[in-house]
């Protein structure tokens, strides 16, 4: 099966050696993204709904450039710095995902810089 | 879909109750690698680094045995019990996904299985 690199400008540029996303038949893995704005590398802001708001962000513009977009999600892993962040971030999050969210595991873990939430998914491509 | 189990005494035999990797539908899905030896079950070292490498040699075996290898992975978790090791991982890391690195999230968790420093789990495209 094929593996193709998949990179955006209109998403933050990896903070290791890692690939925004890879694309792979008919399934897009996305990196873990956090509330970074792509064009300054700054978090967007300190509160978990902000950064919440921009990591879906970043991983839209990523899907996007894969062929893809959230709707076609088919699981999430959500990290939280705090879980107590738990409501604020759910309150962001539905409005990405309105109707027949993807699976979702959620988890307090710490992400590598200082962000109070981070997520990945893996989508499928749309048919035809 | 068949799902077809994957084991190699060439990694650590599962401490739990999971297959070291299960390939389906293209894919090979390989369990949270630790630093153990296979053949000792010790723990490679002390440091991230060289658990960090004995984890990655660990995934590679599994990967060769499921008929596939470390070029062909498209996602990696990395689960580090301190973020504060991110670089020293990365620094191993790297040098094990030279170009092209698979999409990744990678973050701190409370505790790792045995008292690991790191655990690395991959999913990668079976070849052709």
């Amino acid at each position: 099966m094929p593996r193709e690199v998949i990179h955006t400008d209109k998403a933050p540029a990896p903070i290791g050696p890692y690939s925004q996303a890879i694309r792979s038949g008919d399934t897009v893995y996305v990196s873990g993204q956090g509330g970074l704005v792509p064009e300054t590398m700054q978090l967007v802001g300190p509160t978990v709904a902000a950064q919440t708001e921009q990591t879906l962000k970043n991983i839209q513009a990523i899907l996007e450039a894969a062929g893809t977009s959230l709707a076609h999600v088919v699981k999430t892993n959500v990290y939280l710095a705090d879980r107590r962040d738990f409501a604020a971030m759910n309150e962001v999050y539905r409005r990405f995902f309105p109707e027949n969210p993807p699976a979702r595991t959620t988890v307090q873990a710490l992400p590598p810089v200082d962000i109070k939430v981070e997520i990945d998914v893996v989508a499928v491509l749309p048919e035809g | 879909m068949s799902r077809q189990v994957i084991a190699t005494p060439h990694a650590p035999a599962a401490v739990g109750p999971y297959s070291q990797a299960i390939a389906a539908n293209g894919f090979v899905f390989v369990s949270g690698q630790l630093g153990l030896v296979p053949e000792t079950k010790q723990f490679a070292g002390n440091t991230v680094a060289a658990q960090t490498e004995q984890a990655l040699q660990n995934i590679a075996a599994i990967l060769e045995a499921a008929g596939t290898d470390l070029a062909h992975v498209v996602k990696v978790t990395v689960l580090l019990a301190d973020i504060a090791a991110f670089k020293e991982m990365n620094e191993v890391y790297s040098a094990f996904f030279p170009t092209q690195p698979p999409a990744r999230a990678a973050y701190a968790v409370r505790d790792l299985p045995l008292g690991a420093l790191v655990e690395i789990e991959a999913i990668a495209v079976l070849p052709g």
